[in-house]
């Protein structure tokens, strides 16, 4: 068991090291082989490993790693059903994006770089999942973070992409800095770095310390989960590649953060008030998120807000203390997510680098092959009745509708209300992008794409289809998620819903869904980018977020950097100093002209010197 | 006991010796006669270390001398050579000419 996760850890990181050491060198096909078997090699460990020990809690340690004191932190890992799954979904939906990458990637010359960069990423996300140890964690935390901010400047040549990898890490890195102190604030609590003993031993915390720990963790996993108010750095992320865009929206980095809450859950769940404001955190982004992407005219960018409201659906879960429908909501998420970006990719290079869906059209017509998946996307992040994204939406409206306290009411509300509004923004893209219409695209228009890359969403289609047979409500495969997860520490299989109220919610939420895309139909059939008048704007912006951080924090503190730079510095201390030496230049020049040249000179000044000096010893000498 | 010459006379004339010899070094331009002038001072010196021997009935002073003189030897040897490569490399012994560190 030992060997088989420790090659699942060392398959990535190796052909990452392989292709940045000697990738330049071999040819293109290699390099590529080299980074999707990589890949393969971890799902291949994982599924072993999943057969092997998956339902059961493992802790094993590969090495000590560092030891100063009594000190101590192990590169270990805890391996229980939850990161059982979640490194199963990581590795096949990195393995899918690797083998679409390997096409979309055909005619740019850097894929080296490329898939380098993909594979560390994939390694990092394995070492959040499998790590006990929270410096391990850590270590993959900003690992993660630092392959984002390449992979997002990718093409930075262009400034704008360049821009848009800073904005990620910079704020990405507001988040980790409360991962950082929460670490720390764990140490100097437990003595120990290890998730399980932590988990194991927080019960004797006091209320104020749990909530200040929750509260922390809650930060740092809004920074990599891009909830509010660390949103922004999401949409401009979409100025990377396509397939980067899924790796970073369906199996690495935004889930990071949900994961960190779920394997902390013990922690977390010891203070009630850090609980609602998680669970108030997820339902307003959720909202937030929504009504953000109704207003979005880059296929990518709605794609991107969604991911924002789905993530904020998986805080909600955790905040209602229902890990189970967190992780079932991600693995779905994952799935559906992966399909749409792919799909999303597909389509972008047939047309041409056209990010505009009013630009698009006709794709039905012209592109059958990607819209028979992405349908199924859509459907799926619509939560449309008996497909896969349904069970875990409505799982978690019930379990924020079960908690005893009335805030949690309100929360159920604003997720329901996005509910509707997911199906208003995913159909609304839908429709412009493939529908027919007089002013969409002609067949002139679309360039072939590869095969490779239709064949690789069909798994992610027939996944994001069924992947609600994991977790039925009723019927035979009843449950088999929440069982699978029943040794979870904080995991609750059942919600105590009674059936009633079960069902009537699950009811409820179908009728929404299929009465909000009647209504998506009756007014987006025809594409109407103006529909929103005069609220397109705030809209598009999402409600100027970005704007108000630029007034009110980047360009204070651009100001205060030239300040410091241009009168401190450069007028302060720069000038200070060069006034100093030139006043010493001039003394010193004074002093030159005493040096005449002549030794009769110097033999006379010394001669003089000591006769002074001889004649001040013998006067003060005690006779 | 036989009359012997007072420790001040030695004083003086060692004073006389180190001021002809200064002024040797500070008048001179010739290297050479600075050189000398140097000399002539650390023979004065001797010359005060030799009386104050005499004058306290004790054998430092002497040692001292012997010490000075070694000194000296080196000190002409090593000068001497350096003089004569000044001469060679810049075809003059007058000590004005050697200004190169002027300010």
């Amino acid at each position: 068991m030992e060997t088989v996760l420790l090659l699942l850890l060392l398959f990535p990181l190796g052909g990452a090291l392989l292709n940045a050491t000697v990738g330049r060198l071999l040819p293109r096909r290699a390099s590529e082989a080299i980074a999707c078997a990589g890949v393969l090699g971890a799902l291949v460990m994982a599924v072993i490993a999943f057969i092997r020990g998956g339902g059961s809690t493992q802790h094993l340690t590969f090495f000590p790693w560092i030891q100063v004191g009594d000190f101590a932190a192990a590169m270990d890992v805890s391996y229980d059903p939850l990161a059982a799954v979640m490194v199963l979904m990581v590795t096949f939906v990195s393995s899918l994006i690797h083998l679409y990458s390997v096409a979309f990637m055909r005619d740019d010359g850097d894929y080296v770089r490329y898939f380098c960069y993909l594979n560390l990423f994939v390694f990092s996300m394995l070492v959040i999942t499998l790590a006990d140890n929270l410096l391990f964690v850590y270590l993959g935390w900003e690992g993660v973070g630092f392959c984002s901010y390449a992979l997002i400047g990718f093409w930075y040549t262009d400034a704008a992409n360049a821009d848009a990898g800073r904005k990620a890490f910079i704020v990405t890195r507001l988040g980790d800095v409360a991962l950082g102190v929460a670490l720390a604030l764990f140490f100097a609590l437990f003595q120990s770095f290890s998730i399980t003993y932590i988990n194991a031993h927080a019960v004797g915390l006091s209320p104020a310390l749990a909530t200040a720990l929750a509260l922390l963790l809650l930060w740092a996993a809004a920074g990599k989960s891009a909830q509010l108010p660390l949103t922004v750095w999401l949409p401009d992320a979409m100025a990377g590649p396509t397939p980067v865009s899924a790796l970073i929206h369906a199996a690495t980095m935004v889930t990071a953060g949900v994961y960190l809450l779920m394997r902390l859950f013990p922690v977390v769940a010891l203070s009630p008030t850090a609980m609602m404001i998680i669970a108030g955190v997820g339902a307003v982004t959720i909202l937030y998120a929504s009504l953000a992407a109704l207003a979005q005219v880059d296929i990518k960018r709605v794609l991107a807000y969604s991911t924002i409201s789905q993530v904020g659906y998986m805080i909600l879960a955790v905040g209602a203390a229902d890990i189970i429908g967190g992780m079932f909501h991600l693995l779905s998420h994952a799935f559906f997510k992966a399909l749409l970006f792919l799909g999303a990719g597909c389509v972008i290079q047939a047309l041409e680098e056209e990010h505009d869906i009013f630009k698009m059209g006709n794709l039905r017509r012209l592109l059958p092959q990607v819209y028979w998946p992405f349908l199924i996307g859509a459907l799926s992040l619509s939560a449309l009745p008996m497909i896969g994204g349904f069970f875990s939406k409505d799982r978690i409206l019930e379990a924020a509708f079960m908690q005893p306290q009335a805030i949690y009411k309100v929360y159920w509300a604003l997720a329901t209300v996005a509910a509707g509004l997911t199906v208003m923004y995913t159909f609304r893209m839908f429709f412009a992008a493939f529908l027919e219409r007089p002013d969409g695209r002609t067949p002139e228009t679309v360039k072939p794409i590869p095969r490779l890359m239709v064949w690789v969403l069909w798994p992610l289609a027939i996944l994001a289809l069924g992947d609600g047979l994991l977790n039925l409500p009723g019927g035979p495969g009843k449950m088999l998620l929440a069982n699978f997860f029943a040794t979870v520490p904080g995991a609750r299989p059942d919600l105590g819903a009674s059936p009633a109220v079960s069902w009537g919610l699950g009811l409820g939420g179908a009728a929404l869904v299929l009465a909000a895309l009647g209504l998506t139909y009756l007014l987006f059939r025809r594409p109407r980018p103006d529909i929103w008048g005069r609220l397109q704007d705030p809209l598009c912006s999402a409600f100027y977020l970005d704007r108000l951080y630029l007034k009110c924090i980047a360009r204070p503190y651009e100001y205060l950097a030239g300040v410091l730079w241009r009168d401190v510095d450069e007028g302060g201390v720069d000038r200070g100093l060069e006034k100093a030496a030139g006043g010493f230049k001039i003394l010193s020049g004074f002093m030159g002209l005493w040096t005449t040249g002549r030794l009769s000179t110097y033999l006379i000044m010394l001669f003089f010197g000591l006769t002074v000096m001889f004649t001040v010893l013998a006067m003060s000498w005690n006779w | 006991m036989p009359t012997i010459v007072p420790y001040s006379h030695v004083l003086i004339l060692a004073a006389i010796l180190f001021l002809l010899g200064a002024g040797c070094a500070v008048a001179r331009r010739n290297l050479l006669m600075i050189l000398i002038g140097v000399e002539v001072m650390l023979s004065a010196g001797g010359l005060a270390f030799i009386g104050a021997a005499m004058r306290w009935q004790h054998l430092d002073g002497q040692a001292f001398v012997i010490f000075i003189m070694a000194v000296a030897a080196s000190e002409v040897a090593v000068g001497l050579a350096l003089i004569v490569y000044s001469q060679r490399r810049s075809g003059t012994l007058a000590a004005d000419r050697y200004d190169l560190m002027k300010g």
